[in-house]
């Protein structure tokens, strides 16, 4: 009599676990807790105010994992447009059609992965875990560099030397224009020949970063000519 | 659009009309699982018995400790594990922590307790081979059937999806495994069981590296 009343008083205060008791306890034991959920959930949709409507996605996706073959033809339409932008900006140095065959891949995974999807959940963090997933596999897979921070490829940058003889003479002219540690760095090794490791001893400066300091000079170099400035 | 490349709006198209995927079920997955590690273990144990005075053995906290630890690692990891085959999930991973610093400290506090010359005694005991396969061959099945059921899912972490499917099937089979081992020194089921469930781990990372691509 006395456990069927503290039963009754712990099924009064967790509502969303008694319902379905042991099954309840299996799915909290596999989702890792409702909080992170609800709070994902109501950040997306503050998020939706602002930008275009994902609840529009999300209903569409759910007809269409209903069975309803128009609902996720207009679900791709509508998600296309953001995947190709996502695929533009990390693709750049790629030509439009590979862009595209990404484009489409992405749209493969989409419809292969698409019940990995829980309807309760906000649709967009997993619509760009999908997206970014197959993005990067495909510019993996086409050997392409993924856009990542330029200190990581420190140690395999090759020393950029100007080939052309009057691009060294354009650049010679502009390197008042930059300051002057990266000047000097730019002078000794493309003008003097000196070696990455002879001016970080000098400025007291890892090789590595002598070597991410002359690329950054060198492109910064190189914007300045482009911009009609030597 | 150059020819050989399929325009965008035919490929939404034939998607469009391409068969619905079966809903991914997690608690099906997690299922499945505890029932094929559970039966490899029961036919284990039906093979080569439990180990004698199995009820009485387990009201030594220590002794009980070598089931509970192996079970709080799967009882931990198999859901992290089941969570990262959807793409967006990022399960936290810290409380795996909890039972490797109790199995440790439970070394430090025996072997603080040991004279030094046995240590190395109690570490090797007898049955080290017997442990390392009969754990290493418990988790061989399982851990190909939960690799092909994460497969169906999403994981975007393919590598520690693996390995934590290797850790929740290693650490299911040593605690059915502990349950026929007579030997009840920390120092040798802390050692061998966690070398054999680090096997698995690794072998489920390599396996989840080739596995679970898509």
């Amino acid at each position: 009599m006395c456990w069927g009343l503290i039963a009754r008083m712990m099924r009064d205060a967790i509502p969303a676990l008694s319902p379905m008791g042991a099954a309840g306890l299996t799915q909290l034991w596999l989702r890792g807790g409702a909080k992170a959920a609800r709070f994902a959930r109501s950040s997306s949709r503050m998020r939706g105010v602002v930008l275009d409507r994902p609840d529009a996605w999300e209903s569409l996706l759910v007809a269409a994992n209903a069975g309803d073959a128009r609902a996720f033809g207009r679900f791709l339409v509508a998600v296309t447009p953001t995947i190709r932008a996502v695929v533009r900006a990390r693709g750049q140095g790629m030509d439009a059609d590979s862009h595209e065959d990404i484009v489409q891949d992405v749209l493969i995974a989409i419809h292969l992965k698409r019940h990995t999807w829980q309807p309760d959940r906000p649709l967009r963090p997993w619509l760009y875990a999908v997206a970014r997933h197959k993005v990067v596999d495909a510019f993996r897979r086409r050997g392409s560099s993924v856009h990542l921070p330029v200190e990581d490829f420190a140690d395999v940058l090759a020393d950029d030397r100007v080939s052309d003889p009057s691009a060294q003479l354009d650049a010679a002219a502009v390197l008042a224009r930059i300051d002057a540690r990266s000047a000097m760095i730019v002078r000794a090794i493309e003008i003097d020949g000196a070696t990455p490791a002879d001016v970080g001893a000098q400025l007291s400066m890892t090789d590595g970063a002598v070597r991410v300091a002359l690329h950054r000079a060198m492109r910064k170099l190189s914007d300045l000519v482009r911009g009609g400035v030597g | 659009m150059t020819p050989g490349h399929k325009n965008t709006a035919d490929v939404i198209a034939s998607l469009a009309l391409a068969p619905v995927p079966r809903p991914w079920r997690p608690d099906m997955v997690a299922t499945v699982l505890l029932v094929t590690a559970g039966l490899g273990v029961a036919v284990y144990l039906w093979m080569m018995g439990l180990r004698p005075g199995l009820g009485a053995s387990l009201k030594d906290p220590v002794t009980l400790a070598k089931v509970v630890l192996p079970l709080m690692v799967m009882g931990l990891a198999l859901p992290a594990a089941v969570r990262l085959a959807r793409p967006e999930e990022r399960p936290a991973l810290w409380p795996l922590a909890l039972p490797l610093v109790a199995g440790l400290a439970l070394v430090a506090v025996v072997a603080a307790a040991t004279p030094v010359a046995a240590v190395g005694t109690a570490v090797m005991g007898g049955t080290m081979v017997k442990c390392l396969t009969s754990i290493l061959g418990l988790s061989a099945l399982p851990l190909a059937v939960a690799l092909a059921l994460v497969r169906q899912g999403a994981p975007t972490r393919p590598v520690l999806a693996g390995a934590l499917c290797g850790l929740s099937v290693g650490a299911g089979a040593a605690a059915g495994y502990a349950l026929g081992c007579a030997e009840d020194s920390p120092l040798f089921f802390v050692t061998w069981y966690g070398a054999a469930i680090g096997i698995v781990s690794a072998a489920g990372a390599v396996g989840g590296k080739a596995a679970l691509r898509w």
